[in-house]
């Protein structure tokens, strides 16, 4: 009989597994209680959007910053 | 022309070829930067360092990997030893044991955190407070895996830890970071 898992045990694996291989047979226990649990979906679903602004957050790289990228590595064209 | 050709012509000094692959990787390693220092003079620093380490050590550039990894390697390396050099940063430290960063309370709304929106100053500045609150390495683990995409394995070799660092690392920083988010987002 497996052991049934808390929680904060989901919520730590979530953390360490996120996007990772899932087969063993504490991951399917913990399938088993994601389905189950409203509280250990809404964190799953909320270290997925921390993940998701952060890939959202980018920054263009201004052309005064590529034409001074270029003069110190003394890359310009004549 | 074919990255491999640009790389043997770089090789023998062609500035036609440097430039081109500066070209490719500029935006990347720039973005990379950003988001490691949160600081847009800091990135653009950094940014010129990882192209001039290329160019100096490119013939040391087997192959093995890809440029891009290779670079995003010496970007990393930049990255943390310009965190070492400056004093008076401090970052939580973060441990396994610690229940508060597992916190079972909820306490913010999130489906109201507009994390569809790109161009939110507000939520751009949680994200860059939360994230400068880690030490560069778990940070660093963070962006290569999650963000950029970069597999566990892939990730320890860019940031030259073991795999077992790099998923502490990882998951430490993701419990971390939603907790800010979590706070920042009180209901």
């Amino acid at each position: 009989m497996i052991e049934k898992v808390t929680c904060k045990e989901v919520m730590q694996h979530i953390c360490e597994n996120l996007g990772e291989q899932l087969n063993s047979e504490k991951c399917a226990e913990i399938k088993n209680h994601l389905e189950n649990c409203t509280h250990c979906k809404e964190y799953f679903k909320s270290v997925e959007i921390t993940i998701e602004c952060f890939k959202k957050y980018n920054v263009e790289l201004p052309k005064d910053a590529h034409r001074r990228l270029m003069d110190f590595l003394n890359l310009n064209e004549e | 022309m074919e990255e491999n050709e640009l790389i043997k012509r770089a090789k023998t000094g062609d500035r036609k070829a440097l430039a081109e692959l500066v070209g490719r990787y500029e935006q990347t390693i720039y973005n990379f930067a950003f988001k490691i220092c949160r600081h847009t003079d800091k990135a653009e620093h950094i940014m010129q360092e990882t192209f001039y380490s290329m160019i100096k050590s490119l013939h040391q550039f087997d192959g093995k990997s890809k440029l891009s990894t290779w670079l995003y390697r010496i970007v990393s390396n930049h990255c943390l030893m310009l965190a070492r050099k400056q004093k008076g940063n401090s970052f939580v430290s973060l441990n396994d044991d610690d229940e508060s960063l597992y916190t079972e309370r909820y306490t913010a709304d999130w489906s109201s955190i507009p994390y569809k929106e790109t161009e939110n100053e507000e939520l751009k500045k949680i994200l860059d407070d939360s994230i400068q609150k880690l030490a560069p390495d778990y940070r660093s683990v963070f962006l290569l895996r999650d963000v950029e995409g970069f597999s566990t394995e892939e990730t320890a070799k860019i940031t030259e830890l073991s795999i077992p660092a790099v998923k502490s690392r990882l998951h430490r920083a993701r419990a971390f970071l939603r907790k800010e988010l979590d706070k920042a987002f009180l209901k």
